[in-house]
């Protein structure tokens, strides 16, 4: 005889309830997965119809503005024309740039005299350097600050939390930029100068790879914190007022009762419910620190993305523009479908919906 | 015991990120004290930083446009002939040059023993090869195909000797000099020409100096060429061990490298720059003569080369008096004064005072200075009467004088200058409505012959032939869908023919006195109406660079124009006697009074929190 015990039956049909839940779940991920990814390409698709159309009414001769001032012929003229491609209709030329663009091929600047894929390539490594550093800095800076500021909200602490990252928010980049600039390039008072003025490197450096490492680090600091003093208030603010609307919640108090030092309250309870809406601000910022920072770039002649657009909306240097909106355009799409998938696995309550 | 031990680990985190914050403050505060290995420019290795004029992509001589290259390129490439300090032409590849009576074939005997940089002999083939290659590849006649067009010709009889036959006589030739590569090393690049950015180091050519660096956008550096000739005014290598050529983005930006000493000259800043600058200690701030002006153009009727008129302008203006009373109503010193900040002259002479071989000066007769009155009795004798509104009447048409002013809309200084012709033209009755347009729009419109008025400007090299030839016939355009390369459609037959003569002597003082004949034509036919020159202003450090500067400055401090090619040649490092150590000290002071700050306030923080952490 066997006997069965109601604890194993049970405990089975937990297992097969559990089971057929998890694969119900999968197929749940799976379609939302695939919506999404389907939703991220149509508004890719979209984006480049739309940035095609854009660069195609924008009135703009690159051949007259490329020759600008100097002395050309008709002939010279046409054959630039000829040579540059824009002397094709533009039907032909949106058909170019979707097989370019599904090719991985993103054209040829007129400018640079390069493709632009090879552009991309050189300048992408400065701009996540400076964007990167800048975003990891604001980011740590910003939640540290904006934690405490909400947690004893009222503080002098917060008072002068708030205050001074809202007005720095509130300055033009450029502006603070160049403030910087003379004040930690130039030196003024007792301030010496103490970094240089532009680039990302200077010719000739010795000292081998510590040499170049020091040399790009003192090229990156005034750029870099241009860009934190404007970018982490919006980490403080939206990390305080989430601290700040935690703080009436029960779990908070039974937290309290069970014992826990104020520290531990914040760390462990308070803080990784509040981190939902800076993740979102933190993915939708990285998706736009391939964009570089243009304003901050060009103060410095950083030689990243947004100097390279910079350079290409003078022009324009029309197949460069386009090639950078893709870029940028796909980083910014890619990460907000990171952030929506993220998003799942953070807040069960994404998931139920 | 659980909770000791979360207490030790989260002191040892907090210790950590500590930790971190001070070995990073210490590597911002190392790297900006040590400088990050940065050249220093000792006396025993001088290095020459000069701030680039635009941005650095390519030094392929063939399709490079930016001033910042070709100022490269001129170093690092020889030609026939180069211009002295005082831009005239000076034999080089070419021992002396000569030219047939009727100025069709002009011969150059080419200096011997010369060679690239990697050794091989410079020849008269690398001479020809170059120039037909600009002449019969449209490709690589992007940048120079126009000083060619003429030639018929290019051929070296012998290994010495370079001949050049042109089909009508051209007597500017020794003006008209491209830069000559060597056909070992191109002839490989010519199929894919467009696309050769020449940046492959070190770079094979000739000249004071050797391209051997590069980063796109950031810096060039060269070396001296030890091999360069010494004769007449080539001085052997330069006395530099390197020169560096970097770019910035923003003017504020390389203002500030010239006050730190990261460069040793700059040319191109605001006059505000120019005059802060000028109170720095080791800083002299000077100014060169122009090379360019800034005008307001005047359409006097679209037309093409057959005479088929079109485009919308106010028919008014092919009026000479109407234009010459626009010109009266202009106050030229203010605009020089306002605008320019006092750093330009007021406009008179097509071409640039820079040049002194060309230049032409009005009568005082001629002359036409400001006078409102003088303009509001031409418009009156011409029988523009004032209606109701104060807005003169077209007596032809009947119809009230509105003129269109269309200015760049990304020119600050042409939406200042607009407000003040506003206010000028309307003190004499002319109604003017601004239209501020792109670059683009604007010249379409130019080419369509649909404006009156325009902002215009620009400047020439040492030999002027371009900008005369755009205000001849021959500049027309061919039809009205194609576009020509003039101007403002003005056509005079008396100016073609002295632009004609003045092409075909090889006579300077004959040319000289065709083209001020010209410059007078121009002047009083008040199409192209020059509003001001505006002086190139720069910074040197005379504290680390000696011998930079050629002429001498005229009452008004203004240096005649500057030649790279001489500048960079000549300049001679100055003994550093004393460096700056008082900086230092004081960033070492800064540096650490930070760093024990920041340390006092962690542990002043620990001790705060000290009981909440037991």
């Amino acid at each position: 005889m066997t006997t069965v015990d109601p604890v194993t039956v049970e405990a089975a049909g937990d297992a097969v309830s559990a089971a057929s839940g998890d694969v119900a779940e999968r197929s749940d991920f799976g379609s939302y997965l695939l919506s999404k990814v389907a939703a991220a390409i149509v508004s890719f698709f979209v984006t480049l119809v739309i940035g095609f159309t854009i660069f195609s009414i924008m009135p703009s001769d690159p051949v007259a503005a490329l020759t600008r001032g100097r002395p050309t012929s008709p002939r010279q003229l046409a054959a630039l024309r000829r040579q540059l491609g824009v002397d094709k209709p533009v039907w032909v030329r949106f058909v170019d740039f979707l097989h370019r663009t599904f090719t991985l091929d993103l054209g040829y600047s007129y400018q640079y005299h390069a493709t632009v894929t090879s552009l991309i390539a050189s300048r992408i490594g400065p701009t996540l350097l400076l964007t990167g550093s800048s975003t990891l800095i604001s980011i740590v800076l910003g939640i540290w600050l904006g934690v405490r500021s909400g947690w004893r909200h009222g503080s002098r602490l917060d008072r002068l939390s708030s205050g001074v990252s809202l007005t720095l928010w509130s300055v033009p980049t450029f502006w603070l930029g160049l403030i910087l600039l003379v004040a930690f390039s130039v030196g003024f008072g007792p301030i010496p100068s103490l970094f240089p003025a532009g680039g990302m490197t200077s010719a000739g450096v010795g000292g081998g790879v510590i040499g170049q490492v020091l040399d790009v680090s003192r090229h990156l600091v005034l750029p870099c914190l241009t860009l934190v003093l404007v970018v982490f208030a919006q980490y403080v603010t939206i990390m305080r007022s989430s601290i700040i609307d935690e703080l009436g919640n029960p779990y908070l108090l039974t937290a309290r009762a069970k014992g826990l030092r104020d520290d531990d309250v914040r760390r462990k309870h308070a803080v990784p419910n509040a981190l939902l809406p800076t993740v979102t601000v933190i993915f939708l910022q990285i998706g736009g620190l391939v964009g570089g920072a243009i304003t901050v770039e060009t103060v410095y002649s950083w030689p990243g993305l947004g100097y390279l657009t910079f350079n290409a909306l003078r022009i324009p240097d029309l197949q460069l523009l386009e090639g950078t909106f893709i870029i940028f355009s796909a980083s910014i799409i890619v990460m907000n479908l990171f952030a929506d998938i993220l998003y799942r696995f953070l807040d069960p309550r994404v998931r139920a919906q | 015991m659980r909770r000791q031990q979360a207490g030790s680990v989260m002191r040892h985190g907090r210790l950590r990120r500590a930790g971190a914050a001070l070995l990073g403050l210490g590597v911002v505060a190392v790297s900006a004290l040590v400088g990050g290995g940065a050249p220093a420019g000792a006396a025993s290795n001088p290095i020459l930083k000069i701030a680039s004029d635009t941005e650095l992509t390519t030094f392929n001589p063939f399709t490079s446009y930016y001033d910042g290259e070709l100022n490269i390129i001129a170093v690092i490439y020889p030609s026939l002939t180069v211009g002295d300090s005082h831009n005239v032409p000076q034999p080089y590849l070419a021992k002396s040059w000569s030219h047939s009576p009727d100025n069709k074939t002009w011969t150059f005997p080419l200096r011997t023993g010369l060679k690239w940089t990697d050794g091989k002999p410079i020849t008269a083939q690398d001479v020809t090869w170059t120039y037909n290659l600009v002449m019969h590849n449209d490709a690589a006649a992007s940048a120079n195909g126009s000083l060619v067009t003429n030639f018929a010709s290019v051929t070296a009889p012998n290994a010495s000797t370079v001949v050049i036959k042109t089909k009508t006589p051209q007597g500017n030739i020794p003006y008209v000099s491209l830069p000559v590569v060597p056909q070992h090393v191109w002839a490989s690049r010519v199929k894919n020409i467009a696309k050769e950015l020449n940046t492959e180091m070190p770079v094979v050519g000739y000249g004071p100096w050797r391209l051997t660096a590069f980063k796109t956008d950031q810096f060039a550096t060269m070396k001296p060429n030890k091999d360069f000739m010494n004769t007449g005014m080539f001085k052997g290598a330069p006395k530099y061990s390197e020169l560096i050529s970097y770019y910035f983005k923003s003017s504020d930006a390389s203002v500030a490298a010239l006050r730190t000493g990261a460069l040793d000259q700059l040319t191109g800043m605001t006059p505000t720059e120019f005059k802060a600058l000028a109170k720095v200690g080791g800083i002299k701030t000077y100014r060169t003569a122009p090379v360019g002006w800034t005008a307001v153009e005047v359409n006097p009727g679209a037309r093409t080369k057959g005479g088929q008129k079109f485009g919308t302008a106010n028919p008014a203006l092919a009026d000479q008096r109407l234009r010459a009373a626009i010109a009266y109503s202009f106050n030229r010193p203010l605009l020089v004064s306002r605008i320019l900040d006092g750093l330009g002259d007021p406009g008179a002479s097509y071409i640039p005072t820079s040049y002194p071989e060309w230049a032409w000066k009005p009568s005082a007769g001629q002359a036409i200075t400001y006078n409102p009155t003088k303009a509001n009795q031409i418009l009156d004798q011409a029988g523009y009467r004032k209606g109701s509104n104060g807005v003169r009447i077209d007596p032809k048409t009947n119809k009230p004088l509105n003129l269109r002013l269309g200015i760049h809309s990304d020119d600050d200084q042409d939406a200042q200058i607009s407000q003040y012709l506003v206010q000028w033209l309307k003190a004499i009755g002319i109604h003017v409505t601004i239209q501020s347009l792109s670059f683009d729009a604007l010249n379409k419109n130019l080419v369509k012959g649909d404006w009156d008025m325009l902002m215009d400007g620009w400047s020439t090299g040492a030999d002027p032939t371009y900008l005369l030839s755009i205000q001849t016939c021959g500049a027309l355009p061919p039809s009205k869908t194609q576009s020509g390369s003039t101007d403002a459609f003005y056509c005079n037959k008396s100016y073609d023919k002295l632009f004609a003569a003045q092409l075909s002597t090889s006579d300077l003082k004959a040319r000289a006195a065709n083209i001020r004949a010209m410059q007078s034509i121009l002047y009083t036919a008040n199409i192209d109406i020059i509003l001001y020159y505006k002086d190139q202003i720069s910074g040197l450090r005379t504290n680390s660079t000696s011998g930079y500067l050629t002429g001498s400055p005229d009452s008004n401090g203004v240096y005649p124009l500057q030649n790279h090619f001489v500048n960079w040649s000549q300049a001679a490092p100055v003994d550093a006697k004393s460096s700056n150590h008082t900086a230092t000290y004081i960033g070492v002071i800064v540096a650490v009074v930070v760093v024990v700050a920041l340390v006092a306030a962690i542990l002043l923080r620990r001790r705060s929190t000290a009981a909440e952490r037991e």
